[in-house]
């Protein structure tokens, strides 16, 4: 397997460039980090993940705290909270800039809301294990299902660059068009500004019919790799997003004797290792065991993590 | 006098259950891993002491997740013990901890006497160990842990079958606060033979989702640790030392939500004879090498030449 983790891991401090709103709850954190820190995520992989501080963050004033929000934003907060990259870049020659996808639903996202241009803040990574390359294959099916979009985003990119050949088809799935974590343009095809250097296709798929597929982004994808049989052995599938999502790929996967790596989520105090919370249930040498995802993950290979 | 050689002139030192500690900062048990996790951030021989994850005789898987959530200045945690057994334990983490120039206490639980019996039975010979806690107040383990810190007379019992076969290394008997009277089971550590005591473990609590209407955690209710528990923590460290400690000449380890070295001297005036950070390190890794920075600068601003004189100078 090619080397997927990148081992300088540490504490450093970011910059933020820019923080925007993409729709609704979704906004993209632009971080550019300090000398050392670039230097040790130079290296990161697409799937990799650091921990960012939000404890010394202000709350937004009163009105401009969402009202769904309101009660869980008075919460004093003490814990990191674990974000994969949407991308990460090289800027002026060395320094390391990292964009982040972030969904505002609780009392750390909505204090990052209010993270503007010049404001500093601590970032610890790059932690965990990221996607694999795969350099023997020829047809890469990424897959996200709601939230999990932004790995496959920096995946998409860091594919395209690396591997230009590469046949890349993403499938996004939402319950509605709005709960995509990115405007599409749905009128003549379907375009993703932050997927436009793809080469392959997006495929959209959406619970309600709002937009492309009606059904599960599972079905949709299942229903590609009939209409297209592309060889097995050539092809791998990349996947993050809601567990029962990941069970039902790794599940086609296993049954069309696929490659697939999936990117798990779970609660976590530390994201290196300390705390033994974020426990994934997988198979080691046919027993039944505990990995962490932190540390054995966030990417695991499909066919070794026990969907529950 | 310049900064630096004042510096030098502090003792921040301490004697503690007959061991001579570099500074009066350890690092809490289940939130350090073996060592070599923090050692990505610092160097851990710069810590008064280290306290490993628990020690079972077998390994144990731990309990379903979610096993952590956070909630209002603290979290809950119901890990269940979750570590790789005694066996893998000697092969794997004891070379790597016989390398720190630091105390090392090895944490240990279990299910009856005769497993905590033998875990420090087998490692009570190795000169890379300076000594253990005993944790028999595991709020979230079916069997032991803290079926044994609330019986006085089990207390007792299990801290003397410690002590018996720890080949002479001190015993920390390590407190919960669920219970009544605090004093009459440290009281029954005491009785028990144990060289310190340290107190306090986490408190057991719940967070519910109202949507779902259930627990957060599998394990439905979990250890409640962080700031949210420090002055209960300050509290008790401070009865236990007028009551029991102090009068015994028993050092006390204090721990519960300490973040920064004023909360660290809190606990030190309060009685304690050395501090542990617990849940701070999960968000900045690097807290107890601030802890003993910060305990540092105090001494030597309030002109304190030994951070001993510290140690339950509450007026």
């Amino acid at each position: 397997m090619e080397k997927n983790q990148s081992v300088t891991k540490g504490i450093f401090t970011a910059e933020v460039v820019a923080n925007t709103v993409v729709r609704d709850c979704f906004r993209r954190i632009s971080l550019v980090l300090d000398a050392d820190g670039s230097s040790a995520f130079a290296e990161a992989m697409p799937g990799q993940f650091a921990e960012l501080d939000m404890c010394g963050a202000a709350l937004p004033v009163g009105s401009a705290i969402p009202k769904e929000l309101a009660d869980c934003a008075s919460r004093q907060i003490i814990l990191r909270r674990p974000f994969s990259f949407a991308d990460i870049t090289v800027k002026g020659g060395s320094q390391i800039e990292l964009t982040i996808l972030y969904h505002v639903l609780g009392p750390a996202t909505v204090r990052m809301t209010t993270l503007q241009a010049g404001d500093r803040l601590s970032v610890i990574g790059p932690l965990g294990n990221g996607f694999s390359l795969p350099r023997s294959k020829k047809t890469a099916l990424l897959v996200a299902g709601g939230m999990g979009s932004p790995p496959l985003e920096h995946l998409s990119r860091f594919l395209r660059d690396t591997q230009p050949n590469l046949d890349v088809q993403f499938f996004a799935g939402a319950r509605t068009l709005e709960n995509f974590p990115f405007r599409a343009n749905t009128n003549a095809g379907v375009s993703v500004s932050e997927f436009s250097h793809l080469q392959g296709k997006i495929h959209l798929a959406t619970d309600d019919g709002s937009a492309g597929f009606t059904g599960f982004v599972t079905d949709h994808v299942a229903k590609w790799l009939k209409d297209n049989a592309p060889v097995t052995d050539d092809t791998i599938i990349y996947a993050c997003g809601p567990e029962p999502m990941l069970a039902g790929i790794a599940k086609l996967a296993g049954d069309k004797k696929i490659d697939c790596e999936v990117s798990m989520e779970r609660m976590m105090a530390c994201g290196i290792g300390l705390c033994q919370s974020c426990a994934v249930k997988a198979t080691s040498a046919g027993d039944s065991v505990y990995k962490l995802c932190c540390k054995d993950g966030p990417v695991f290979d499909s066919e070794d993590v026990v969907f529950e | 006098m310049s900064k630096d050689s004042l510096n030098k002139n502090i003792d921040i030192s301490v004697d503690f259950a007959g061991l001579r500690l570099k500074n009066p900062v350890l690092t809490a048990s289940g939130t350090c891993g073996y060592a070599d996790e923090l050692s990505d951030f610092f160097d851990v021989s710069g810590l008064g002491g280290f306290i490993t994850k628990s020690i079972t005789l077998q390994p144990r898987a731990g309990n379903p997740t979610p096993r952590v959530v956070e909630t209002d200045s603290g979290m809950l945690n119901a890990i269940g013990l979750a570590n790789i057994g005694l066996e893998r334990f000697i092969a794997e983490k004891l070379p790597i901890i016989r390398e720190l120039s630091t105390a090392v206490f090895v944490n240990v639980a279990g299910k009856s006497i005769e497993e905590y019996v033998a875990v420090i039975g087998k490692l009570a010979q190795d000169d890379g160990i300076a000594g253990f806690e005993l944790n028999i107040s595991c709020p979230n383990v079916k069997e032991g842990g803290i079926t044994f810190g609330t019986d006085p007379a089990q207390v007792t019992k299990i801290t003397k079958a410690a002590k018996d076969v720890a080949a002479g290394k001190p015993l920390v008997v390590k407190l919960t606060p669920a219970v009544t009277d605090i004093t009459v089971t440290a009281q029954a550590a005491v009785d028990g033979g144990a060289d310190a005591l340290s107190l306090i473990n986490t408190f057991t609590a719940m967070a519910i989702n109202i949507e779902t209407q259930k627990p957060i955690l599998a394990n439905r209710t979990g250890g409640l640790s962080g700031p949210a528990i420090k002055p209960i923590a300050v509290y008790l460290v401070n009865k236990v030392y007028n009551e029991v400690a102090g009068p015994a000449g028993v050092p006390i380890m204090g721990l519960g939500g300490i973040r920064n070295a004023s909360d660290a001297i809190e606990f030190l005036l309060a009685g304690a004879t050395t501090v542990a950070v617990g849940t701070a390190s999960f968000a900045q890794p690097q807290t107890a090498m601030r802890v003993v920075e910060g305990i540092r600068q105090y001494c030597q601003r309030r002109k304190i030449a030994k951070v001993e004189d510290l140690i339950g100078h509450l007026q």
